[in-house]
């Protein structure tokens, strides 16, 4: 009898354990009546519809500019973001809406992942605002592009730091013969650690790394250089079956709109995003918070998306070249039906502050 | 008659003289000895020492260790700022519940294997198979299984900690000498009797050295855990800091890391000294 009961308990203890989550939360409010990728999109968000959402930044935004009210009903937002966390949370269908740059979504297609872009942010001004600069090592002698010739690059395949990494050596009119390739994930300060351990010659480097590398390893004979390439796209993407669910296709239209004006807000409102974003939540700097406002220059949300699907198509065959990966149509990766989401509300929002 | 007194007279002050003792020597110790008075910390403040002469005099780079002056002001600029202690309790939090789960967990799973033979063929293998699979490599099933939220994280934790809890407390149980089977074979006692009274106490050295390890498991999944979609804990400031190369806070984390670990590992040792009162051995 104490036998038969203590297995009775491991059982127990063992099911509740795993069917306290099974399925993962984004399949929490799913089974919304089926809508096709073409058909116009519902504006109504459904009561006891849930989207998870990837975008850390922006739900800081929207609480900063008092408009998580509009969302937070239907949005529940993870903390995660960046191409391989994402895709991951896809795959496991625990995310429906993920905040990236240029490359996830076409690494995700490329290895089955169906995705679809619903929102996009450029930077004005973008060659002189980019996102990443080139990460040079002590010691090491790199002026212009072409000094690359020979080095140790690091090389992050299914990041916006690898793509850009290729865009840089057909800049220079180099191949990736003409330099050593060291394949290295770019997640948090590796490649600032490589750089200052001389693991790797050059890097691209972003945000505040660039800053720290500089105060850190300056005296050292490290340095930076402009690329001159774009590389300033943002995008929102979601797993397409999140699409086909009406209810989920609503909730994804609401949080692009939101979504939208919240960027215009921290570009209008910099000393309060900086004070209540980088200082209080991320713990940086006033000056660390303002350089990369500095940085980042000004939003470029447009209606038209035209302009960077033909700079995305020219990244996917550059790509599939250099990778082996099939050239997919850019435009295939875009869902146009969102194309005006966001500036039309960025409008709206802008005329309801006028009056 | 003469002759006769002086032979007993020489044979009485022979015997005087063969009675002298010899004076007694100490015996040789074996043992290590008594204690050490605060013997424990003699070790990390050796390190803590090494540390700071080595960042003083410059043998260690700051920007790649921090000196420990300087973990001392980052650590209580994030106590002024209630980042450091908001964090630690996210972080106490989830390793108590983890830590919770998998005791229980470890202990019914080991009782179950470690007094049945049957319970033994079917559970003890898998929880090998467990035990050879690490956690990290774990995750992205867990997360297909379990999604993202807290649920995961502590499924995470509950799966480091249940494994040395059941392999120390499985082998106390197995590991019973016979003699005391026969004795109590040999006074009569019941099936029951003879596992409160023999089993369970022979295995409490066991499950207590594997809740050592256990308490420094929960915090190892931590790491691991809070790295993925958390917005709190000791893990995730330090995730934040490597993102903006705050080298300071992360060495602070590190550090804290190795703190709770010797608390940790001190309240279970503190526990063990007294439920095991009854032992005589090396360590007492």
């Amino acid at each position: 009898m104490p036998k038969k009961s203590l297995v009775a308990l491991a059982g127990a203890l063992a099911a509740a354990t795993l069917l306290a989550g099974c399925g993962g939360d984004a399949n929490a409010g799913a089974g919304g009546p089926k809508l096709a990728l073409d058909a116009a999109l519902p504006t109504e968000v459904p009561d006891g519809v849930k989207i998870v959402v990837g975008d850390p930044t922006t739900e800081k935004a929207l609480k900063l500019s008092g408009q998580l009210g509009k969302v937070d009903k239907f949005v529940q937002f993870a903390n995660l973001s960046g191409g391989p966390q994402t895709t991951e949370a896809f795959r496991a269908k625990a995310l429906d809406v993920g905040s990236v740059a240029e490359i996830p979504p076409i690494h995700a297609t490329w290895t089955g992942l169906q995705v679809k872009i619903v929102a996009s942010k450029f930077r004005q001004d973008a060659l002189n605002h980019p996102i990443y600069e080139l990460g040079i090592a002590p010691g090491v002698q790199v002026k212009t592009l072409p000094d690359l010739k020979g080095k140790k690059v690091a090389f992050s395949p299914g990041q916006a730091q690898g793509a850009l990494v290729l865009k840089v050596l057909k800049k220079a009119g180099l191949t990736k013969e003409d330099v050593k390739l060291v394949e290295l994930p770019s997640t948090g300060d590796v490649y600032s650690s490589a750089l200052s351990a001389k693991q790797v010659d050059v890097a691209p480097i972003g945000g505040v790394q660039i800053k720290r590398y500089l105060s850190k390893y300056g005296k050292d004979g490290a340095a930076t250089i402009r690329h001159g390439i774009r590389d300033d796209a943002g995008h929102l993407y979601v797993a397409t079956e999140s699409l086909e669910d009406a209810g989920k296709a609503a909730a994804i239209r609401a949080y692009v709109a939101a979504w939208g004006v919240a960027q215009d807000w921290t570009d209008k409102h910099p000393k309060e995003w900086i004070d209540g974003y980088y200082v209080k939540d991320q713990g940086l700097t006033a000056a660390d918070g303002q350089w990369l406002v500095d940085n980042a220059g000004h939003p470029d949300i447009s209606g038209d998306w035209s302009a960077a699907i033909e700079r995305q198509q020219e990244t996917i065959e550059l790509l599939a070249q250099e990778t082996g990966n099939d050239v997919i149509q850019a435009k295939d990766l875009y869902d146009l039906r969102f194309q005006s989401v966001a500036p039309d509300a960025i409008k709206a929002a802008g005329a309801g502050a006028a009056k | 008659m003469s002759g006769q007194t002086a032979t007993l007279s020489g044979v009485r002050a022979e015997r005087e003289r063969t009675v002298v003792t010899q004076p007694v020597r100490a015996r040789k110790r074996l043992g290590p000895g008594r204690p050490i008075r605060f013997g424990a910390a003699i070790g990390p403040a050796l390190l803590l020492v090494i540390w700071s002469i080595g960042s003083a005099v410059g043998w260690l780079d700051p920007r790649v260790l921090s000196a420990p002056w300087t973990v001392v002001t980052t650590a209580g600029d994030l106590i002024a700022d209630g980042r450091l202690q908001s964090n630690l309790l996210t972080s106490t939090q989830r390793a108590v519940v983890g830590l919770g789960l998998g005791v229980l967990l470890g202990t019914v799973l080991a009782l179950l294997s470690g007094l049945s033979r049957i319970g033994e063929a079917i559970l003890d293998g898998p929880i090998q198979i467990k035990r050879a699979i690490p956690s990290l490599a774990l995750l992205p099933l867990l997360i297909l299984w379990l999604g993202i939220g807290e649920s995961m994280k502590i499924t995470t934790i509950t799966l480091g900690v249940f494994v040395p809890i059941y392999i120390h407390t499985h082998n106390g149980l197995r590991t019973i000498d016979s003699r005391y089977v026969e004795l109590a074979q040999t006074v009569g006692l019941s099936r029951s009797e003879f596992i409160r009274r023999v089993v369970l106490p022979g295995a409490l050295p066991g499950f207590l050295l594997g809740l050592r390890f256990a308490v420094t498991g929960a915090w190892l999944s931590l790491v691991v855990v809070e790295q993925i979609n958390s917005t709190s804990g000791i893990g995730y400031m330090m995730e934040l800091a490597r993102t903006y190369g705050q080298t300071d806070i992360i060495i602070v984390g590190l550090v804290l890391y190795g703190i709770l670990g010797l608390l940790s590992d001190g309240i279970v040792r503190l526990v063990q000294r007294r439920a095991l009162s009854w032992r005589r051995t090396l360590a007492d």
